[in-house]
């Protein structure tokens, strides 16, 4: 009696000992849940997150040779089953990017011809890193790629992000060796864009669909956004140089305006980070702001 | 043996299932793009804090659970302490479960990861959607949930073998 009473009572402690510890952790995961909430960019958890990045990317790093070596066999065989129409749809594209070729000879040339020109100044060329893909977060809502070149390659937080087919994020935490890349689809994700030909302004706001939105900041109420037309960052708010191309316009999605990216993130693998420096603001900002001012009345 | 020798085994039998879970959190961070991204990458960290909530607590206590969710939310760069809480409340209602799961077939554990992967679901959802303002779609989270249930059968087998083989036995 007196021993299965005292087994009685051990298992039981033991048991309530580990549910205290439970509940205590799962009030310590909440609490760091709303803290987190209020303070996203404190020194601490930024600390952890650029910690973990360094502590992961030899791991990562290892790994992800055999993982594009097996991803690269899988696509292989999904190709062998359409090469003939792949090669059909490439050759149409090949003729099509020679006009473009041809078109921007004859463009460069000009623009050489306006470089000459002594009123015209060529904004600071940017100074592209090269990184490869380590890893990416395989998650509903958090879309993130981890390249490795962190700071010891001079790369800092906001600077954008870009592959050979257009924009894919910007850095936003940057270890020594390793940074993690916000996707354009992640919820968090905010770049400021322009659509090139309908003078509207705005911001596009990822929301884990493949697809992200156009949220307008400026432009005129009822103008009409036609399908196809280019999307570019525009730059606003400083870091991110104007002009990346980032998608095209692919109708509405009830208010919204959806943005096709150009991006295909299952085939992101080299990629190539843009250091740029803005310009310094000159002396007469002001010449600058009314002629913004009538261009965006106008 | 030597008794330190023994001491050190006892320990890492002890972490095995933590180290596991970590390993499946690495592994959540591969770049894996089967099918051109088509195929969602399963959550193999839950399988292992359901798998050892059930049949080892002693071998999944909470503070391995925590260090697990922690390093996913650091690794994934989402809200601090999301999958910490995800995972922990999983433990939490499984191990008020457990004496119902003990013995039964492996269908019915089967379903109970389902079940315990839909709230962990309904939970992230409701977290994310809160912080975002707005109402996330689901798509991409059943999917993923859906092939991690789908692949349960295949861990839990594995996960039995290592635990009684390697944990208990040797």
């Amino acid at each position: 009696m007196e021993l299965l009473g005292q087994d009685g009572r051990e298992g039981l402690g033991r048991r309530a000992n580990s549910r205290f510890v439970l509940i205590l952790l799962i009030l310590v995961s909440i609490l760091l849940l709303l803290s987190s909430l209020y303070s996203a960019q404190a020194s601490v958890f930024k600390k952890a997150r650029e910690g973990v990045l360094d502590a992961t990317a030899p791991v990562l790093e290892i790994f992800s040779g055999p993982v594009a070596y097996f991803n690269d066999i899988a696509g292989n065989i999904s190709d062998y089953f359409n090469v003939l129409e792949q090669n059909k749809a490439l050759r149409e594209e090949n003729a099509e990017l020679r006009q473009w070729m041809n078109e921007a000879l004859e463009l460069r040339k000009i623009v050489g011809a306006y470089d000459g020109l002594q009123t015209y100044r060529a904004p600071p060329a940017a100074q592209p890193i090269d990184a490869y893909v380590i890893g990416e977060t395989n998650d509903a809502f958090a879309r993130s790629m981890i390249v490795n070149a962190g700071r010891a390659q001079n790369i800092e937080a906001g600077y954008a992000v870009v592959d050979n087919r257009g924009l894919i994020g910007r850095i936003v935490d940057t270890g020594a060796r390793a940074s993690r890349v916000l996707l354009l689809t992640d919820v968090q994700s905010r770049i400021p864009v322009f659509v090139e030909g309908a003078a509207v302004e705005g911001l596009l706001v990822g929301n884990t669909r493949g697809k992200p939105a156009i949220a307008i900041t400026e432009g005129v109420d009822d103008v009409e956004i036609a399908q196809g037309l280019r999307v570019l960052t525009s730059g606003a708010g400083g870091v991110m140089p104007r002009g990346l191309p980032v998608g095209v316009i692919d109708g509405g999605h009830g208010d919204d305006i959806v943005v096709d990216l150009y991006a295909n993130y299952a085939r992101t693998r080299l990629v190539r980070i843009i250091n740029y420096e803005f310009p310094e603001v000159g002396e007469t900002p002001s010449a600058d702001e009314e002629v913004a001012a009538t261009v965006s009345e106008g | 043996m030597g008794y330190r020798a023994e001491h050190l085994l006892s320990l890492l039998k002890t972490v095995a299932p933590l180290l596991l879970g970590l390993l499946g959190v690495i592994f959540l961070a591969l770049p894996m793009r089967l099918f051109e991204g088509a195929a969602p990458t399963p959550i193999i960290p839950l399988v292992v804090v359901f798998f050892w909530s059930i049949y080892a607590p002693a071998y999944m206590p909470s503070v391995s659970v925590f260090l697990i969710g922690i390093l996913q939310d650091l690794l994934t760069g989402g809200p601090l302490g999301l999958w910490a809480a995800v995972y922990l409340v999983t433990q939490f209602v499984v191990m008020s479960q457990r004496s119902y799961f003990l013995g039964r077939e492996q269908k019915v554990v089967w379903l109970g990861f389902a079940l315990a992967a839909a709230s962990a679901s309904l939970m992230l959802w409701l977290v994310m959607s809160l912080m975002s303002g707005v109402l996330l779609p689901v798509g991409g989270l059943l999917a993923q949930m859906a092939t991690t249930v789908l692949i349960y059968p295949l861990f839990g087998i594995a996960f039995g073998e290592f635990h009684r083989r390697i944990l208990v036995e040797a």
